[in-house]
């Protein structure tokens, strides 16, 4: 049958000609691209030292997007999306499904663009903002990026990785009585996507990743606790083997990652549920917590299609635009020593060369020295905003739409000792390792539970509490920030949801110590 | 997408193929095509937009495998073939379930009983043949509706948004195993649709949605949900911003089943009470609720969007009473869950001492879905709710409902719901984002501002002792969930508030 990641060379060579026939076959294209991936994915899940399953799977998918335009120049969008799986192997099958997505998916561009001619000449003010401006074509550039790994995941005998997980997992049942229930579950992915524009894009990308998860809970005489977290890396099984000690984003081996959750969670399960005091207090938040921060309040309200309120129906909008004329561009969100961006290029979770419109991943600098700067776009969304794309537009599988997504978004460094820091609190809380968010619809508010909440008395760390959370109005806790740390560390963030449907993201998020005041909330 | 038929000829064919394997003592061949559309929404009047911004579509096809070898009955491989069904994928398949066999002391076999099952027939639905093109044009009728609504509306502001989505969810499956004598088939089709308006200038929020089974529904309700959207955010404009504090509360159809989606329901099974993380440890059989309610998972409901007839086990999909005069008398569960339950040794501390002694849950919401909420083939079976109903015994208007509350706050939409100390605690935040009123002397008094309030709170505070609760129950979504709700709305004493912003 052969290998499937081998359509990827067959596509290279076959795709921009299936391409430049269906432009040339049908006049009012605007721009046309196909995606195409063939995924290996190897996972194995154990609960209370047992093994649960074992699963290897091989994939191909396909996403073909067309653009159109009525008589008039008004576009429509289609988009359709396939997982042709085996049926890949058939290059005469996958041509001519390739073939019949573009067709329909030209059909459905059509009909939306006379639809929405339609009303523009017939609406009256109103319709106005449906004359879209168009957005420029991606550059015409060919790359070959390949993935980095030393184990190969298609190489990995399934034992290998579940007696990886089944460790782990009995390592915590071992633990005792404390433990009501864990589970591991282990994944080692390969993947190797195409991208072809009828603007002549030709970019091929590979990416490894390998990841490890864990659930725990514990419970005693005076509570209970759950935990979960994530290890992962753009790297193969070697990760979770050997642990990684380089980097932004180090993590141990996936035995000692599950024992310290384990043994964390028992201790939090035996410590008082937090009972704060009625008024705003200073607190130091770890870069554990601080990967959730900025995650929420920086990287959400930074994508250019929430600010534009394309998404207001089911994820909200945000903070930092109002309305074209009106946002938080150039102006001070946070204090002077506040920094943040996104960057695809660094060697984190979210890593990148080339977004899935073809543009080139770079830096992009949401905040400087307190000030907003800059968006992640997609094309059509740089193009409203007057500013330059920088290459955010990813889905999460070539069968979906690309949405404007977070990379790597992390509050920078700054240059402050972490426990000086803590040291020069009179009163306040320690705030370590983050659980669940909740945001207010444009993310100016927010609750953020953590895993631990430490007092601080005349700058010693005092009591343990567990069901601590931060809340605060986002402007206010940046303003008051007054230190940051020199501790950057980034962790995997492996689920971040968006779209209709969900397209659940891996990436990374983080940042140093902060420092700032808000309020806490209990249980 | 595959013919049912073809879907079942494949399964009966592998089963043969199957059967004549020497090594299996059992085996299951689970195959499923599945399709979903999205036509998206946005509109914006300063911005531009367009409207209807993708028409976007996304089909699967495949089967899974699960064998189980000769000599050990608790082990068990996988094998999943994506995209292709037919006897040389299912070769392929059984050479991989092979190499990935595990020993997992609590799997007890493939799911067994009935041997034969005639499910019930399901009504034609016009849904299965509906084409993209069809759906993009139905979308752009609720963009149009709310534009005209706009357009004929004298002054109207600036700062319009309009967003929301019109899906249609469709799969088909078919399973054979060792252990029925016949081949299981099911289809289903729904859609949905929920459009939001938002009148930035004025601080006004409407939302309008739909569920459905049929393209009659679909079409006799989609069109004026721009409309409806549109015409609820001109009546809530110049919202009122009450300050923090305590207050008595009506919770309105979609907090309810927000509240339910993401706090109460995912407690509500085998899986939770065994992994010791649910809301509900240690209290089964207990008053977990106020007596006047009732929540049950019906897959065949005749006036629910989902309908089932058989699990993704290839089992029944059946009614599933979950609480029942406020007490928990039933959980959601899959097979391998039940025996998992029914096996544990820490089961009494789980369950509780109001428990039976050996508890039996009935396998009747196995479901491998996906991410939009359509079968898939290669998920792992798992507790899933399809229609979820909740009643309230001596239910009252929605007016007596508000005069019961006398002075306080309607709750019409609440926003990013989540356990925020862990599913057991039973704590959980949200914000008021919309569609809320005011309460004075027992009335609606006014519009408040969306996104003004947060909800710090605890199951308890909302259905241990509500002061009362709605005699109907409405329609709700819930974004991100493939179940439906149907609830009333529900009056409650005390619930903390805290202020957003300046």
């Amino acid at each position: 049958m052969g290998d499937i990641f081998d359509t990827i060379g067959f596509l290279r060579g076959a795709g921009p000609d299936i391409l430049a026939r269906f432009v040339r076959a049908h006049g009012s294209t605007d721009h046309a691209d196909i995606r195409f991936e063939a995924v290996f994915n190897r996972s194995c899940s154990a609960n209370d030292g047992e093994p649960r399953e074992s699963v290897e799977s091989e994939s191909a998918s396909f996403g073909v997007s067309v653009t159109a335009a009525d008589r008039t120049g008004l576009q429509g969008r289609g988009q359709i999306g396939v997982e042709i799986g085996r049926r890949a192997f058939d290059r005469g099958r996958l041509v001519t499904e390739l073939k019949a997505a573009l067709t329909e998916a030209w059909e459905r561009a059509r009909t939306s663009a006379r639809e929405r001619g339609a009303i523009v000449r017939t609406g009256g003010a109103r319709a106005r903002s449906l004359a879209a401006r168009k957005a420029a074509a991606a550059p015409a550039v060919e790359a070959d990026v390949a993935p980095i790994f030393r184990i190969d995941p298609r190489g990995l005998a399934p034992s290998e990785l579940g007696g990886l997980a089944r460790d782990a997992s009995a390592a915590i049942a071992a633990l005792g009585p404390a433990v009501a229930f864990n589970a591991v579950s282990a994944t080692s992915e390969l993947r190797d996507e195409l991208y072809i524009s009828s603007g002549g894009a030709l970019i091929r990308q590979g990416f490894a990743f390998s990841q490890g998860d864990c659930y725990v809970v514990a419970q005693g005489a005076d509570g209970h606790q759950e935990l979960w977290d994530v290890i992962g890396q753009q790297r193969g099984f070697e990760v979770l083997l050997d642990g990684r000690a380089d980097g932004v984003m180090p993590n141990p081996n996936l035995r000692g990652f599950a024992l310290e959750l384990a043994r964390e969670a028992i201790e939090l399960a035996a410590a008082p549920v937090l009972k704060p005091p009625d008024h705003e207090v200073t607190v130091v938040t770890d870069p554990h917590f601080n990967s959730l921060l900025a995650h929420e309040i920086v990287g959400h309200p930074s994508e250019a299609d929430r600010a534009l309120k394309m998404e207001a129906a089911y994820a909200g909008r945000s903070w930092l635009l109002r309305s074209l004329d009106i946002s938080e561009k150039g102006r001070r969100i946070g204090s002077p020593l506040l920094s943040a961006g996104s960057d695809p290029t660094i060697d984190g979770y979210g890593f990148y060369r080339y977004d899935h419109e073809g543009t080139a991943g770079r830096p992009v600098k949401h905040i400087d020295g307190g000030i907003f700067r800059e968006f992640m776009n997609s094309r059509a969304t740089a193009a409203i905003l007057g500013a330059e794309p920088n290459g955010s537009a990813r889905a999460t599988a070539a069968a979906l739409v690309p949405l404007i997504r977070m990379s790597n978004t992390f509050f920078l460094a700054g240059a402050d000792d972490p426990a000086k820091m803590i040291a020069d609190v009179d009163h306040g809380y320690w705030v370590r390792g983050h659980q669940i968010p909740s945001i207010a619809e444009s993310r100016e508010n927010f609750r953020i539970s953590a895993r631990r909440v430490y007092e601080i008395e005349r700058g010693q760390i005092g009591r343990l509490y567990r069901s601590g959370s931060v809340m605060g109005d986002s402007k206010k806790f940046f303003m008051n920030v007054d230190a940051v740390g020199n501790d950057l560390r980034l962790v995997a963030i492996p689920n971040c949801g968006k779209g209709q449907p969900m397209q659940a993201k891996r990436m990374s998020n983080g940042g140093p110590t902060l420092r700032s005041r808000a309020r806490l909330a209990g249980g | 997408m595959i013919k049912a038929s073809d879907l079942r000829r494949f399964a009966r064919e592998g089963a043969r193929v199957l059967a004549a394997e020497s090594d299996l003592a059992e085996f299951e061949l689970y195959c499923s095509s599945a399709e979903q559309f999205v036509m998206r929404i946005n509109y914006t009047s300063e911005i531009p937009c367009n409207g209807v911004e993708e028409g976007k579509s996304l089909a699967a096809d495949g089967f899974a495998l699960r064998i189980v070898p000769r000599g050990n009955p608790h082990e068990i491989g996988i094998g999943i073939s994506a995209g292709e069904i037919g006897l040389e994928p299912l070769r392929a398949a059984l050479a991989q379930a092979r190499q990935t066999i595990v020993a997992d002391p609590d799997f007890a076999g493939l799911p067994a009983r009935p041997r034969t099952y005639a499910a019930p027939p399901r009504a034609a639905a016009g849904l299965m043949n509906i084409e993209g093109s069809d759906l993009v044009s139905a979308a752009w009728r609720i963009v149009d509706g709310a534009v005209g609504v706009l357009d004929n509306s004298a002054g109207v502001p600036p700062g319009v948004v309009i967003g929301g989505d019109l899906t249609v969810t469709r799969d088909r499956m078919a399973l054979a195993s060792s252990h029925f004598d016949d081949v299981r088939v099911d289809e289903s089709a729904t859609f949905s649709s929920s459009v939001t308006a938002l009148i930035e200038t004025l601080d006004a929020k409407g939302t309008a949605s739909a569920l459905g089974q049929s393209i009659a529904q679909m079409r006799a309700s989609v069109p004026m949900l721009g409309r409806r959207a549109v015409e609820g955010a001109l009546g809530l404009g110049g919202g009122e911003r009450p300050p923090a504090g305590n207050y008595r509360i009506v919770f309105g159809p979609q907090p309810v089943a927000e509240i339910l989606c993401y706090m109460v329901v995912p407690s509500l099974t085998t899986g939770a009470f065994h992994a010791a993380s649910s809301a509900y440890h240690g209290r089964f059989g207990d008053a977990v609720m106020d007596r006047r309610l009732t929540l049950i998972d019906d897959p065949q409901w005749k006036f629910g969007a989902i309908n089932r007839r058989i699990t993704c086990e290839g089992l029944p999909a059946r009614r599933s009473e979950l609480i029942r005069g406020g007490h928990l008398v039933g959980l959601m569960s899959t097979v391998y869950d039940s025996h998992r339950m029914a096996t544990d040794e820490h089961r009494g501390e789980k369950l509780g001492a109001r428990a039976p002694a050996n508890p039996r849950f009935p396998a009747h919401s196995g479901y491998r879905l996906g991410e939009g909420g359509s079968r898939r083939y290669d998920s792992t079976p798992g507790a899933a709710p399809t229609n979820v109903i909740m009643r309230a015994s001596g239910g009252v208007s929605e007016k007596k409902l508000i005069e019961a509350v006398g002075d306080g706050i309607y709750v019409g939409r609440v926003w990013y719901t989540y356990p925020i100390n862990g599913q057991r605690a039973g704590d959980f935040t949200c914000t008021i984002s919309g569609d809320s009123y005011l309460i004075r002397d027992g009335r609606l008094a006014g519009a408040i501002a969306p996104n003004c309030l947060r909800i710090n709170a605890n199951l308890k505070n909302v259905f241990d002792a509500p002061i009362a609760c709605g005699r109907s129950i409405s329609p709700a979504l819930v974004w991100g969930s493939p179940e439906a709700f149907y609830v009333p709305p529900i009056a409650v004493a005390s619930i903390s508030l805290s202020r957003v912003g300046e």
